[in-house]
């Protein structure tokens, strides 16, 4: 009974390993349509909140919106494409895509070809069409893990032969993340990979005692770099120093603040005006909440909330265990994303450095993340019940 | 579907119930910090974006005590420069420049500075209103135009150490314009508008205006006519003798107002860079300490009339010309003494020994403590900063010799301030006021006017009775003493000529360099006036008595004259000599005298000097004969 009954009464499921005996049907529209509407709404926000700094910088108030329409545009064509693809065919390739996903990981640590940007070294390629693999590695991981915990879902119950395994392929992939280093992507991974376990039926108990583990890990991680630990004291009172570690979740504070109920208007952010840093990035939300008050934040956040809802209801009704917990991973990617980004943008959390999804200005994660949607259109064609 | 099956649908659930608290968690957050938080980050955040070019507020005129305007402001535009908001620095240097009559290159410098906003000093700081024209009609962004205002002296060099002046600021640096700087500042205000982080004017956002509210006049205790006539006559001074420094002071004795404050070499306010720190700094009337000399003897006659220890009229003292104190011999001015005399000549003679016998019965605690009681050795608290203290033999330290040159003024150093008000304590009934030169302070929008000095003195020092003794006694001074140069017919001038020795710094007497002064007051019935003055150093070789005495006559007539003050017809003649007859004098033997003691003599004999060196070897006529007043005594100087 209940939810800690474990792995022991799991029941072998039917693994679809090709088109027979399935009926495509349309794929969620309600998803697509949300995800449509952030975009839409990503882009505005990006074009007000970056015009000041790309007219000062590039001499252009539309390169980076320029940017973030084309990737928009290609996103929704490779969501579209994506959702066509039928997603037993990643299981074929896992091996594939897990290794090659290991592989650039590995790669863009080297100097000279991984590029740095903000302090880690995550790109690899030139200019606008550089990647960062990270973003890659999040879906390739999700996708190796649905196959494992497919394949053995029934080992679940044993903590060294059933939970262990997945758990440190998402460490050894958090590891690799954190030599860039990347704090903020190697935490989504790592909660990712615990929600996939969670719903593939690992023992709470054993999800516990790994919370404490990693607990300390965590702190072991955040003494080891003093800028995080910096990051941490801010967060428990950016007041205290607030040019130095508090700088910027003050700075976002002076943003969604005087936004008050309705906004200052769309284009009225003073906060865009140098003050906060890249705020057609990591604190697109602070600048939408500037603008657009409580009521438009909230919306934001309910067409957030739409995804996720529509993300797990396909999940709920997947035909095989792979599709359910490919669907799983993908939605928990973006809830995570999303709670850990406001959570920072509104000061409930220390600075981490991870975007908001669909609404960042970004090339490869946009691309990467609607890829993502599209894979959970795709097992929304083959939803058992609608 | 089975039971594994529930497991993964009651999972998920889950999971959509911690979507949706997370959510949850936060909009409550975010209503937290946009509703009730919002007013609280948007006052902080304004602090950060807003950016203020200042506008100065209008600095408080400085008035004398009937309304004429002392100092007032003149409108001199200053200009501001916002580096960001400059678009084009090439045309900017190259458009101001000439106007502003300035390098280019030290003009590009300034406005490229990573400042806020730049001032453009010197050039562009308090200009006419010409050149600020021309600056507006050349509308360069980035270049502003704000108002500013330069002091301005309709009397030029008037009251200069009085009325100080102000810096670049409009800060108070000197005079009533430090003292009283919180009250005529005013306060800033400001053109406020919303920056970018880099400085630039964020668009589409309202600029403020901050009006700035102009600071309070300040009603001075000066009356202009009066101060013009002490100025008169110590420019007067200033080229006949061509001292080292003058001090001027005339004050009301019946309440402590200044009513004449003057400090020679003095300067011009509007250009006091081009002046020395030591002129423009120096207030003397204040700051100026020396020994007080015979004028100290005033002091001295009001405590030993106030303890009963002399008869002025009826008690006789004997002057052989010297007095023994403790095994030294004090000498009097006047070589061979006055001799027999009433203690009312002693006091009109200044014959030392006389006072040395007077300081003698008092005792040396009861004239230390009177002393104090008039103001000595400390600051009388006028409302001028830089005020010096005096200084006093200490009581332990006083032995027969300190107290006998005490009584007659040497051997204690005060200001001509601390005189000034324990004379007027001793002539005016006793009262000791607290010298002062704010009247009220003056809200220019709505004339509301705060009283600045009670009219209450800070203590009764002596008797009416007393201090009327003490006018006679000076009165009688002025009439048939030492003091008649600076008689006024009809106003009853009493008065107290002094010399003093100046000490070094080194503490020992400078040969040659003497201060001598007057104190005078009228008239002596009912005193309306204390003039003080006094010449530090005059160049040529005369008698102290003849420096001041006829400068502080002459103030004292005008003044007199100037306040209406009715003719007296009761005061005591004059009899030194009655215009236009004199009566003859008698040549005193100044053979073997050096300059340093003529100078000391209260003769008021002019002198016609010859040769040079140190000591008179010759005179004429002969000691002992007689001249008419006011011709000549020829000496003849030697090593």
């Amino acid at each position: 009974m209940g939810l800690d009954t474990g792995a022991e009464g799991l029941q072998r499921l039917p693994i679809y390993r090709g088109r027979s005996g399935l009926k495509k049907k349309p794929f969620d529209i309600i998803l697509f349509f949300a995800v449509v509407m952030l975009l839409a709404i990503g882009l505005v926000m990006v074009l007000s909140a970056s015009a000041v700094i790309a007219e000062h910088d590039f001499g252009d108030t539309f390169y980076y919106v320029k940017r973030q329409a084309i990737f928009a545009v290609l996103g929704i064509a490779l969501m579209i494409m994506a959702s066509e693809i039928d997603y037993w065919l990643y299981r074929e390739h896992v091996r594939v895509i897990f290794l090659s996903a290991l592989l650039s990981l590995m790669i863009v640590l080297i100097p000279g070809i991984g590029v740095i940007r903000g302090g880690a070294r995550s790109w690899i390629g030139i200019g606008a069409f550089s990647i960062q693999p990270a973003e890659f590695a999040k879906l390739a991981l999700i996708v190796t893990l649905a196959v494992y915990l497919e394949r053995h879902h029934e080992r679940l119950g044993s903590f060294w032969r059933g939970l262990f395994p997945p758990l440190l392929l998402g460490v050894f992939f958090f590891a690799l993340i954190m030599l860039q280093p990347d704090l903020g992507t190697g935490t989504v991974l790592l909660g990712t990979t615990v929600f996939m376990t969670f719903v593939a039926g690992a023992r709470l108990l054993h999800l516990f005692l790994l919370g404490g583990v990693g607990l300390v890990a965590f702190a072991g991680l955040v003494a080891a770099a003093p800028y995080r630990l910096q990051r941490i004291l801010a967060y428990l009172d950016p007041w205290q120093d607030p040019l130095g570690a508090g700088y910027q979740t003050i700075q976002s504070l002076y943003a969604i603040g005087p936004g008050g109920l309705f906004g200052l208007g769309l284009g009225m952010s003073r906060q865009k005006y140098q003050y906060l840093p890249e705020p057609y990035n990591d604190f697109i939300f602070a600048i939408t909440a500037e603008e657009l008050g409580l009521i438009g934040a909230t919306f934001v956040l309910l067409l957030f909330g739409v995804i996720i809802w529509r993300g797990y209801l396909i999940a709920l009704y997947a035909p095989d265990h792979f599709a359910r917990l490919t669907a799983v991973g993908i939605t928990s990617m973006i809830l995570i994303q999303v709670l850990i980004n406001v959570g920072v943008v509104i000061g409930l959390l220390p600075v981490t450095g991870i975007t908001l999804p669909l609404m960042s200005a970004g090339g490869s994660s946009l691309l990467i993340i609607l890829y993502g949607l599209g894979v959970l259109l795709n097992i929304s064609r083959y939803q058992e019940r609608i | 579907m089975g039971v594994s099956s529930l497991l993964f649908k009651r999972r998920i659930v889950f999971l959509l119930l911690f979507t949706l608290i997370g959510l949850l968690v936060l909009w409550v957050r975010l209503f937290y910090v946009q509703i009730i938080q919002g007013d609280w980050l948007l006052l902080k955040a304004e602090d950060l974006w807003s950016r203020d070019v200042p506008f100065e507020a209008k600095r408080g005129r400085i008035l004398d005590r009937n309304g004429v305007v002392l100092v007032d402001n003149e409108s001199t535009p200053s200009i501001l420069a916002v580096p960001v908001q400059i678009e084009d620095v090439k045309q900017t240097v190259h458009l101001l420049a000439p106007v502003l009559n300035m390098a280019p290159g030290k003009l590009e410098r300034l406005i490229t500075k990573r400042e806020l906003i730049v001032r453009i000093h010197p050039e562009g700081r308090k200009m006419d209103e010409e050149k600020a024209e021309a600056v507006r009609a050349l509308a360069l962004p980035g270049i502003y135009v704000a108002e500013d205002y330069r002091r301005f002296y309709p009397y030029g060099t008037l009251a200069a150490h009085v009325l100080g002046f102000t810096g670049v600021d409009n800060q108070g640096l000197t005079g009533l314009e430090l003292s009283y700087d919180d009250d005529l500042k005013g306060k800033r205000g400001a053109v406020s508008f919303y920056a970018d982080a880099r400085g630039r004017k964020m668009p589409d956002q309202p600029s403020r205006f901050i009006p700035p509210i102009d600071g309070d006049d300040l009603v001075t205790t000066l009356d202009v006519n009066i101060q013009m006539i002490l100025e008169r006559e110590m420019e007067d001074a200033w080229s006949t003798y061509q001292p080292k420094s003058i001090i001027g002071v005339v004050m009301d004795p019946r309440n402590g107002e200044v009513l004449a404050m003057a400090s020679y070499p003095t300067y011009d306010p509007a250009h006091y860079q081009d002046y020395s720190q030591e002129v423009y700094n120096r207030n003397q009337p204040i700051w100026r300490m020396y020994e007080p000399g015979s004028t100290f003897k005033i002091i001295t006659l009001a405590t030993a009339l106030k303890e009963n220890k002399v008869d002025l009229y009826n008690e006789h003292f004997f002057d052989p010309g010297y007095i023994m104190v403790a095994g030294a011999k004090i000498r009097c001015w006047k070589p061979g003494g006055h001799g027999d005399q009433t203690f009312l000549q002693v006091v009109e003679n200044s014959c030392n020994p006389g006072f040395v016998e007077l300081g003698q019965r008092i005792g040396k605690e009861k004239l230390m403590a009177s002393i104090r009681d008039f103001g000595f050795g400390q600051k009388t608290g006028i409302d001028l900063k830089g005020e010096a203290t005096g200084l006093l033999f200490r009581d332990e330290r006083m032995g027969p010799v300190e107290l006998a040159t005490t009584a007659f003024g040497q051997g204690v150093s005060v200001t001509p301030i601390q005189q000034v008000a324990a004379v007027s304590a001793a002539i005016n009934g006793g009262a000791y006021f607290t010298p002062h030169l704010g009247k009220s302070i003056v809200d220019p929008k709505n004339g509301e006017r705060k009283e600045l000095f009670t009219a209450m003195p800070k203590r009764q020092v002596i008797d009416e009775n007393v201090s009327e003794q003490v006018r006679k006694a000076l009165e009688a001074v002025v009439a048939n003493g030492t003091g008649y140069r600076a008689y006024v017919d009809g106003f009853r001038v009493g008065g107290k000529t002094g010399t003093a020795q100046k000490v070094g710094p080194d503490g020992r007497y400078l040969s040659n360099e003497y201060i001598v002064s007057f104190i005078g007051f009228a008239p002596a019935d009912d005193p309306k006036i204390v003039v003080y003055l006094a010449v530090d150093h005059p160049q040529g070789i005369q008698f102290g008595g003849v420096v001041a005495a006829p400068i502080v006559g002459r103030i004292i007539e005008e003044t007199m004259h100037y306040l209406k003050v009715p003719p007296r017809e009761d005061g005591l003649p004059k009899t030194k000599y009655i215009y236009p007859e004199r009566p003859p004098e008698v040549v005193p033997d100044l053979v073997g005298k050096t300059i340093d003691d003529i100078r000391r003599m209260y003769y008021a004999l002019p002198l016609d000097v010859v040769g040079e060196g140190r000591i008179v070897i010759d005179q004429s006529p002969k000691p002992g004969s007689k001249i008419e007043t006011g011709q000549a005594v020829r000496i003849y100087l030697g090593p």
